[in-house]
């Protein structure tokens, strides 16, 4: 490195370690040593003359406006998620208030409330006449294209929820079971269910729905029954029902 | 106030410890940058907020102070875009900042501060960086985009120049009684 290297180096980095730079500053005879120390001199004053005045408190200022900034944007956070939970928790709370409306609404909810005020005629035991039995069927614009199971022992029109139904008990093995039958309205598939001390079917027929159910009696029973009032309502198609 | 550590999160405890280890030099940078007190009050704060946004990418803590010159650089450079910032002649706006009020006015810092600013922001620019922020060469080359031996041409630059501003004064001599 020369002098005039050396002076170019040291213009521009007053403050630099290099070795060869140190190496020339102590070995060269033509004043550089002098140089340098005059470089540090005005580098010292430079750095005194730029370190300006620090406004007080700015480092906390700046502590303060991020802390804050950051406790805005957890809360945010904190909000969005109470609102997602909330929103989650509406939308299960609506799902489960359509489902009971649902489920109060259904064809077996229905059946088993109109019980109560008809549990009188599950302690018959005079079997109808079948005249009887078909003057049920046609107060509700219905006629049998079957003969109607033995054993029955009440026949009423009746109004099961919003649907119009003949309800009928038929006794079979000393076991009423009941049977209601309301026509035009209609379900997609037969389904079982057991509800407040109930066990039934609700049952798809082509003009309607049939729901038999009973209170104790053998699955058996209610199956014979069910079939019995199926030949009755549809007409017979080949099934042999049971003696009832 | 000495600073609570006890349940504070690490990045929260680094993040403490930039600002009160660099906010000084930073503001005093942006002060040569801006030219203004407030600007540089402004520049800094934003900086450091952004410095907490992208904390996680900075990985030595020896770099920590050239990051935070880059990210305020930026910052200045977006101001300029956002407010179109006039750009009147110095000596109209210094006498307005606290800096140049001290007792000191009257002696060789005021002058010198007088001729730094007076400095065209190519030559201010780097001559700040590399004297309050310790920047190298090379540091300063990668935060403004240009070339090592460019910048080290700004630089000598710029002391020369600050030197024939000062004229013949003691102080542009670096020589002290």
């Amino acid at each position: 490195m020369n002098c005039l290297e050396f002076r170019r180096r040291i213009g521009a980095e007053p403050r630099s370690r290099d070795p060869e730079i140190l190496a020339h500053r102590d070995s060269c005879k033509d004043g550089c040593a002098a140089f340098w120390q005059r470089a540090q001199r005005f580098e010292d004053d430079l750095e005194a003359a730029l370190a300006v005045p620090v406004p007080e408190g700015l480092a906390d200022r700046i502590l303060l406006a991020q802390a804050t900034g950051e406790r805005h944007r957890q809360v945010g956070r904190r909000r969005a998620w109470m609102a997602m939970a909330a929103s989650v928790l509406i939308a299960f709370a609506g799902v489960g208030m359509l489902w009971r409306h649902a489920d109060l609404n259904s064809l077996p909810a229905l059946a088993v409330a109109h019980m109560p005020e008809e549990m009188d005629a599950m302690s018959l035991t005079e079997p109808m006449t079948d005249a009887q039995v078909e003057a049920g069927f046609v107060g509700r614009a219905t006629r049998l294209k079957g003969p109607a199971p033995i054993g029955v022992t009440y026949v009423h029109d009746c109004t099961v929820g919003p649907y119009p139904a003949v309800h009928v008990v038929t006794r079979m093995n000393d076991e009423p079971v009941v049977a209601l039958y309301m026509p035009g309205k209609m379900v997609d598939k037969t389904t079982e269910f057991h509800r407040d001390g109930w066990d039934g079917r609700q049952v798809a027929l082509s003009g309607g729905t049939l729901v038999v159910m009973a209170q104790g009696a053998s699955r058996k029973t209610r199956d014979a029954v069910e079939r019995g009032w199926r030949a009755a309502i549809e007409g017979p198609t080949g099934q042999t029902v049971g003696r009832i | 106030m000495a600073p609570v550590h006890e349940g504070v999160n690490p990045k929260q405890r680094q993040y403490e410890a930039m600002v009160r280890a660099l906010s000084a030099d930073l503001y005093r940078y942006a002060f040569w940058l801006s030219r203004s007190e407030t600007v540089a009050q402004d520049l800094v704060q934003e900086t450091f907020l952004r410095a907490w946004k992208n904390l996680d990418s900075l990985r030595d803590a020896e770099l920590a102070k050239p990051w935070l010159i880059t990210i305020l650089r930026r910052e200045h450079a977006r101001l300029y875009e956002r407010k179109r910032l006039d750009t009147v002649e110095l000596d109209d706006n210094v006498p307005e900042d606290a800096a140049f009020a001290s007792p000191e006015r009257s002696g060789d810092a005021a002058q010198v501060r007088e001729a730094m600013l007076k400095l065209p922001e190519k030559y201010r620019d780097p001559l700040a960086m590399q004297v309050l922020g310790g920047m190298t060469c090379e540091e300063i080359a990668q935060s403004t985009g240009q070339q090592p031996g460019a910048v080290m041409t700004q630089l000598f630059r710029a002391r020369q120049r600050l030197k024939d501003l000062l004229g013949g004064r003691a102080v542009a001599e670096g020589g002290r009684k």
